[in-house]
């Protein structure tokens, strides 16, 4: 799978800037057209892997209602095509946190547990009544998401989802160092500041005065 | 071949294996931290000569496989070989890890340095702190190897 040597990657490592601890900053530290840029450096296969893995983040924020059957055949198509195990874990990860998400807003539309897909599927149909599946050990994140849709904080709710999933890029990116799957990891935190960013109004309004004040300056440079 | 043809053919490995391994432990370590350092080049906007001359570090033990490899060289006889082939061997390995593990520190160095330039002197510490294991062998190298039967060679 893995077909570079081991140094391959400490230029493209070195390359990209620090991604902040927190998920929760104004921009992002790299435009995706200059981290486009710098992922050529990798290899073919390494490539391949790096596109799975944006297209899966790609396919995971799309806001779009799905049936569990769409749900159910992505995960299968996933699970046949990717060897990378980070990149499995990554989708099973974030397949878990979509099925809970989706059992907690089905059970307050008074609907059945969800069908598709992972792990805990027949958990949740077993601890249906049980407020947080009796999940809350294993996904610490449940009782606050479930406190926030009940008051019904859209932002909060995407806020504790994005942490939750942060937290577990963050301690998993902590068990390497200059390797490929440092690069995976920052890409799949990545993802998450870009979608903060885009998510949180004041850092929305600070990004359109940042550009607004750019371009205005560029527009003073050209007049002089 | 015959027992004393293998002993001398161990010995010389012995004789020149500190050069060879220092070598390749600064080859890795050096191609490790000077990737990390020219990467690091893309992301800054200044200080690029301490970026690329802490990617330098794993060389010196090159210098000390030299080193001892001329306390080594003699013309190897049968009683010398085992004692210059273990010795040989051993602080070779040392220096080779040495300067691998040695380029991950000084590219996790410069890794950091890029993003806070303040924290140069310290990150560079743990590279440092390596250095000094890598002198510890070639020190005790040089001093056990001087009891070795045949003396350098003049």
């Amino acid at each position: 799978m893995m077909s570079s040597s081991s140094t391959d990657y400490y230029m493209l490592i070195a390359s990209l800037p620090f991604i902040p601890r927190t998920f929760e900053v104004d921009q992002v530290p790299i435009s995706r057209l200059r981290l486009a840029e710098r992922l050529t450096l990798l290899d073919e296969d390494d490539q391949q892997v790096v596109e799975q893995v944006q297209q899966f983040l790609h396919w995971d924020r799309q806001d779009s209602e799905r049936t569990d059957a769409d749900v159910q055949r992505e995960y299968e198509r996933l699970m046949d095509t990717i060897q990378n195990s980070l990149v499995r874990d990554i989708i099973i990860h974030r397949m878990d946190v979509r099925t809970i998400m989706s059992g907690l807003r089905r059970r307050r539309w008074g609907l059945d547990p969800p069908a598709a897909v992972g792990q805990y599927v027949a958990h949740i149909r077993k601890h249906w009544q049980h407020p947080d599946f009796q999940l809350a050990r294993k996904q610490p994140w449940i009782p606050s998401v479930r406190e926030s849709l009940e008051k019904h904080e859209p932002l909060q709710v995407e806020r504790e989802l994005l942490r939750a999933t942060w937290n577990r890029w963050t301690q998993l990116a902590d068990q390497y160092y200059f390797s490929f799957e440092t690069i995976l990891l920052y890409l799949a935190r990545w993802e998450i500041v870009d979608r903060w960013t885009r998510l949180d109004p004041i850092a929305g309004r600070r990004r359109f005065d940042t550009l607004l004040q750019e371009t205005l300056s560029e527009h003073a440079r050209i007049d002089n | 071949m015959n027992t004393e043809s293998f002993l001398l053919l161990l010995g010389w490995a012995g004789v020149y294996l500190p050069t060879a391994l220092g070598a390749i432990g600064s080859i890795v370590g050096c191609a490790r931290a000077g990737q990390a350092a020219v990467g690091a080049l893309l992301d800054v906007e200044t200080g690029y000569g301490r970026l690329v001359g802490v990617s330098a570090l794993p060389s010196s033990q090159t210098i000390y496989g030299i080193v001892v490899t001329m306390q080594f060289n003699r013309t190897v006889a049968v009683e010398s070989a085992p004692g210059l082939f273990s010795l040989g061997l051993l602080v070779g390995l040392a220096l080779l890890s040495s300067a691998m593990l040695q380029g991950t520190c000084a590219a996790a160095a410069i890794n950091t340095t890029k993003t806070k330039p303040e924290v140069f002197g310290l990150s560079v510490a743990p590279a440092a702190i390596v250095e000094g294991f890598a002198v510890f062998a070639f020190i005790f190298a040089m001093i056990v190897g001087g009891g070795i039967p045949g003396g350098p060679a003049s």
